[in-house]
């Protein structure tokens, strides 16, 4: 019935080659692309800064020498608390007592004001001998603790006491390495913390020093090492001519003794 | 190129496959570029001749100029539907079809065939770019699933996570979605263009159509 179609239906074969040619000559003008522009992928390596362990001075946040060894710091001196109130009398016989003590506080106080020289001077005098008593109470209390921290009854010397062979020794050693340590604090993290096992020979020096357990603060340990470097000029040897072998752990606050682990 | 010849079994055949889908809408786009633009062309001068001619017998020696006008077909049908209807009814009735409309029906008849039939020829392989442009977007991005899964087991075997280890897997596994977009963009932009094409061809012939009938009639009624 239909008279005729439009020959272009029997042509479509002629636009798939066309078609095809096309698509070939993108893949080979992609192909001259890349060969003349190669594409390469350029991986750059990420690094990561740990700020929180980054060594940085932070002179608001204190030395670490500041804060560590609350006994060797000094007391303060007391206050010249003078009482507002003077209207309340001194038992008499507690003047007697004290005028020899400060006489010299006492004439002035005489010659400024007459009317209640005695009684002020009194007060005075009393509250000057409460604090230099204080003031020695201190400094014996700190000896004392110092003495008992250091093992034996003589401090600054090795005890050979004890049951266990080697147990005031190490205290010794301890001490000594607080003070060197006290010297060469350089670190400003805030609570680092390395046990170091150290092996004294029977002549005295170390035979072997080894970080048992790292704080993660390169400049900690090495002010650790450095410390037991400058204690070691001066170490005695141990007692009965054994080897001496111990762990100390190192914080900012001082050195404890961990035993021998 | 290295990312095409790297890539595992499963992208390769989404690859060709999605390739072929280009390859094909492609055909079909400059098949119906061709196609659309002669009709337009060549319905524009028949439309021209067609109303200078003062009869339509003149017209039809001249209609093989015009092969590629959907408005030609139908004016092929039309003119053939005419002619058997005048030769039926003879010359008895002095060539009047004015006491029954049945020749004008028959005639109408045939002009919305020949419309419809025109209409499917325009349209064939439309839906070919249809379909390429809403599945090969999807057939890119199955491949590149399938790579980035096929990549990720590689990087359990190794157990390196490293960016090096990372990129080229999943590079070849994008390149599937890529070409699945390059096949669906044109497809989709040239399906919605012949559509419009089609639309306006349609159009005309229609209006042809009716006019034809209307020529048809008046002559009749005039005689």
């Amino acid at each position: 019935m239909t008279t005729r179609y439009p020959a272009s239906n029997t042509n479509f074969s002629i636009f798939f080659i066309v078609s095809i040619i096309l698509h070939l000559a993108v893949l080979l003008l992609m192909i001259w692309w890349t060969k003349l522009f190669p594409f390469q992928m350029t991986i750059q390596e990420a690094y990561y800064v740990d700020v929180v362990n980054l060594p940085v001075a932070a002179p608001r946040s204190g030395s670490p020498t500041q804060k560590g060894n609350d006994n060797e710091a000094p007391t303060p001196p007391p206050r010249p608390a003078v009482p507002e109130n003077m209207a309340v009398p001194a038992p008499p016989q507690k003047s007697t007592r004290t005028t020899k003590q400060l006489p010299a506080v006492k004439s002035h106080e005489k010659t400024s004001t007459p009317a209640e020289p005695d009684e002020f001077a009194e007060r005075m005098a009393k509250l000057a001998g409460k604090a230099e008593s204080q003031q020695q109470e201190a400094a014996l209390e700190r000896i004392r603790r110092k003495m008992t921290t250091s093992g034996s009854g003589r401090s600054g010397m090795p005890g050979a006491s004890g049951n266990e062979a080697g147990s005031s020794y190490s205290a010794y050693i301890q001490s000594r390495l607080k003070d060197a340590f006290r010297e060469t604090i350089s670190y400003t993290s805030k609570q680092p913390e390395v046990l170091i096992r150290l092996v004294i020979g029977a002549d005295g020096r170390i035979s072997r020093k080894k970080i048992e357990q790292s704080s993660g603060d390169r400049s900690f340990e090495l002010a650790a090492l450095r410390a037991i470097d400058i204690a070691s000029e001066k170490f005695p040897p141990p007692p009965g001519h054994r080897d001496f072998e111990g762990v100390f752990v190192f914080r900012p606050q001082g050195i404890s003794n961990g035993g021998k682990l | 190129m290295a990312l095409l010849t790297g890539a595992g079994l499963v992208v390769k055949l989404v690859l060709i496959l999605l390739i072929f889908f280009s390859v094909v809408s492609w055909a079909i786009i400059l098949f119906k570029l061709f196609q659309v633009h002669r009709a337009n062309s060549e319905s524009d001068r028949f439309m021209d001749f067609f109303w200078k001619s003062k009869r339509f017998d003149a017209i039809a020696s001249q209609v093989d100029r015009f092969a590629n006008s959907p408005l030609t077909v139908l004016f092929n049908e039309g003119y053939g539907e005419l002619k058997k209807v005048v030769n039926d009814h003879g010359p008895s009735e002095g060539g009047a079809l004015s006491t029954d409309l049945g020749g004008i029906e028959n005639v109408s008849r045939a002009l919305r065939r020949a419309t419809n039939s025109e209409i499917t020829r325009l349209e064939k392989y439309l839906t070919f770019l249809a379909t390429t442009g809403s599945t090969s977007p999807f057939i890119g991005l199955f491949g590149t699933v399938w790579g980035i899964m096929t990549a990720f087991e590689g990087i359990g075997k190794t157990g390196s996570a490293s960016l090096a280890v990372v990129a080229p897997g999943i590079a070849e596994a994008l390149i599937a979605t890529a070409i699945g977009l390059v096949a669906a963009i044109p497809a989709v932009m040239a399906y919605n263009h012949f559509q419009h094409k089609i639309r306006v061809l349609i159009n005309e012939m229609d209006s042809f159509s009716t006019e034809f009938l209307n020529i048809v009639q008046r002559n009749i009624a005039g005689k």
